[in-house]
């Protein structure tokens, strides 16, 4: 009984410590902290919403008179339709999308990373079906089917949640199958498995920590893609009607005519709201991004993030990556990596050169 | 090309068609155990519950939702081997093709404007960056490709409907309904229809044309390493000629593939877009399909999205294996 306490303690601190070393590492990046910050400032508003926020939206009799200017009382003014104070709708909307965009981002790591690696390192039957179900759900379009089910399922949370989760998983789960399969050739797999490990053993010990760097960096990129249509799917009016989201704040503002009268803060501050989000985890998934591979060029991924958000070309996003590993394969040493990341800063056309072969 | 792989992919693609149908069929069934329902007419007073019960499986008949939902998925398919995608709940019961049709073009519009503007405008701005690689033009891209990523694309509509459209009313923030309605093949009609898509397709091309530019930019940059390049300047070739004949020719390959699979998007990717600027397109009519649970229909554009895609993915493939020879097909990166 004991021996197990101090197992898991030992394990949980090892977790501990990892999440600790992982953020040490990203406010050491310059880009990535600015990503830290944004979102460190956002998860404050919305754990603490009803602290800041002046009033509580939720609240029918704290509505003040519709569509009030802006003023000390209403910074941001008041909607048109209800009478809400668009300030705190605005800092009240952080919950939804951060914890949707959230939520379902590590939901797609979990779903991606456990098909993609049955798929690669299984391979035969598993992989033949779990690839002809990604070729199914990457023809089908996406927004149109995700109305669908909206329709059919209901809109509160956990149904957005699963139908986001149950499409999105298919770019990563091919990106993480190619790299296991390049994984499964290497020297201390194979040794692992002339020892005599099993299949488990060898995916949650050797295969899963090798593509974990993946995993955190495209969780963090999946996140972003997530909030971008979420709040689109709630400007369409189909996101949970009864929460307050930006994307529906946005079309409440367009529906009752602020335009009309000139109410431009109320378009600009959700939009801005959903912008900040969106951009601080690019942010932070592009800084990892060159952590974990130092030898990525410096700021050449925005047009990889732009392809990741649309899904389909995730395999193209990660194809340089698979190069990098390659790469990597051939340097022994640990040590010798960070000399080999210098050089290639240096010689950045080199590694321009690498990306574009992958693509 | 191999004859042999060429059919094999085909019948690969027959085959992820009769998966998508019928994923298209049952899903928005999950759930629903009388999808007639909202259709029938209100019991009157005078009428018995066994006449009401007829009179609601004439409904159904109507709405050829009669018999288990396996039977006329049955009989679905068996009409989608026709040709024929079912009649819509519309009133006036047009059929779905001849909806599509009159949707389709609106949407094309947009969507191939939007495409052909981006590729190009796209191609320019990241062959100027590459060619002045760490000046501020270069700078200026890097950093618009971060807002615009960051920006989802009905934001930008609306900053732009609100400003062009409303505050300095340059543009239509609203489509003209009378533009569909009206339109003959005449040079008024036509410069109406684009003084109207002015703004859905500004607002999604500032998106495109940056990630056109940036991946030319970085396919230039690597392309203009290589010795042939080196060779084409020794030989005194002005800067123009090495440019665009030389080295753009040589970067294009990875422009083709995001351009193909650009394509597959061009019936689906708008859906906002339209919503925002009221524009008549297939999203409008998939959205109100949806509001309406229209069955045919709905299912009738998605099935259409789906082949749209799966067509264009096809034909990418094989462009690509013949624009360059080294790949073999299937293995588009």
């Amino acid at each position: 009984m004991k021996d197990i306490l101090v197992k898991t303690g030992r394990f949980l601190l090892r977790i501990l410590f990892g999440i600790g070393s992982f953020f040490k590492k990203l406010w050491k990046h310059k880009q990535g902290r600015i990503g830290l910050i944004i979102v460190g400032i956002l998860a404050v508003c919305a754990i603490f919403a009803p602290l800041i926020a002046p009033y509580d939206p939720y609240d029918v009799t704290q509505r003040a008179e519709k569509g009030l200017l802006p003023s000390w009382q209403h910074l941001l003014g008041t909607s048109i339709t209800t009478g809400q104070d668009i300030f705190s709708m605005l800092i009240y909307g952080t919950r939804s999308s951060l914890s949707i965009g959230v939520i379902t981002g590590i939901t797609i790591a979990i779903l991606g990373s456990l098909l993609g690696i049955a798929a690669g390192y299984i391979g035969g039957w598993v992989d033949t079906i779990i690839m002809r179900v990604v070729d199914v759900l990457l023809v089908i379009p996406t927004l149109p089917l995700v109305i669908v089910m909206t329709n059919v399922l209901g809109t509160s949370y956990v149904v957005i949640v699963i139908v986001f989760a149950a499409f999105g998983w298919t770019g990563l789960a091919r990106v993480i199958r190619s790299q296991v399969m390049l994984i499964k050739n290497t020297n201390y797999v194979k040794a692992a498995e002339l020892m005599g490990a099993s299949k488990w053993y060898i995916m949650w010990r050797h295969i899963l920590p090798a593509v974990s760097n993946l995993l955190i960096m495209s969780t963090a990129l999946t996140s972003a893609g997530i909030m971008v249509a979420e709040a689109g799917l709630s400007f369409l009016g189909l996101g949970n009607p009864e929460a307050i989201s930006w994307g529906k704040m946005l079309a409440d503002a367009q529906s009752s005519g602020a335009m009309l009268f000139g109410h431009w803060w109320s378009i600009l501050a959700p939009g801005v709201g959903i912008f900040l989000a969106v951009y601080s985890f690019m942010r932070i998934g592009l800084a990892l991004e060159e952590i974990l591979n130092p030898r990525m060029r410096k700021g050449s991924s925005m047009i990889k993030v732009f392809k990741h958000l649309n899904n389909k070309y995730l395999e193209e996003v990660f194809a340089s990556m698979d190069d990098n590993s390659k790469m990597k394969g051939e340097y022994v040493a640990e040590g010798a990596q960070e000399e080999v990341a210098a050089a290639a800063e240096e010689k950045s056309e080199t590694g321009v050169k690498d990306e574009s072969a992958g693509s | 090309m191999k004859a042999s792989y060429v059919i094999k992919r085909i019948l690969l693609t027959v085959l992820i068609f009769f998966i998508v149908v019928t994923l298209c069929f049952f899903i928005p069934r999950i759930g629903v155990t009388d999808p007639a329902s909202r259709y029938y007419p209100p019991q009157p007073a005078t009428m018995s519950d066994e006449d009401y019960e007829v009179l609601k499986e004439i409904t159904r008949e109507q709405y050829g939702l009669d018999g288990t939902t396996f039977e006329q998925y049955i009989r679905y398919m068996g009409q989608l081997f026709q040709g024929d995608l079912g009649t819509s709940y519309q009133s006036g019961s047009p059929s779905v093709i001849d909806c599509i049709a009159e949707c389709l073009p609106w949407t094309l519009v947009l969507s191939v404007t939007n495409l052909l503007i981006s590729l190009v405008i796209g191609v320019i701005i990241g062959t100027m960056a590459a060619w002045k690689r760490g000046r501020w033009q270069d700078k200026a891209l890097l950093n618009a490709s971060t807002f615009t990523t960051a920006l989802p694309s009905f934001f930008i509509a609306l900053l732009l409907s609100f400003y062009l459209g409303f505050e300095w009313e340059i543009f239509p923030a609203y489509t003209d309904q009378n533009m569909v309605s009206n339109f003959d093949w005449s040079w008024q009609a036509i410069s109406t229809v684009m003084y109207n898509a002015a703004l859905p397709i500004f607002s999604m091309a500032i998106g495109g044309i940056v990630s056109y530019g940036q991946s030319t930019r970085n396919s230039v940059i690597a392309v203009s390493g290589d010795e042939f390049i080196l060779t084409a300047k020794a030989k005194g070739l002005s800067n123009n000629k090495v440019i665009y004949g030389h080295t753009l020719r040589n970067a294009m390959l990875p422009i083709v593939t995001q351009f193909g699979m650009n394509i597959s998007g061009l019936i689906g990717g708008s859906v906002v877009i339209e919503k925002i600027f009221n524009w008549n397109g297939m999203g409008t009519l998939f959205l109100t399909a949806n509001g309406n649970n229209d069955y045919p229909l709905m299912m009738g554009i998605m099935i259409f999205m789906s082949a749209f895609a799966l067509v264009a993915n096809l034909l990418t493939d094989f462009v690509y294996s013949l624009l360059d020879p080294r790949v073999t097909l299937g293995e588009r990166r």
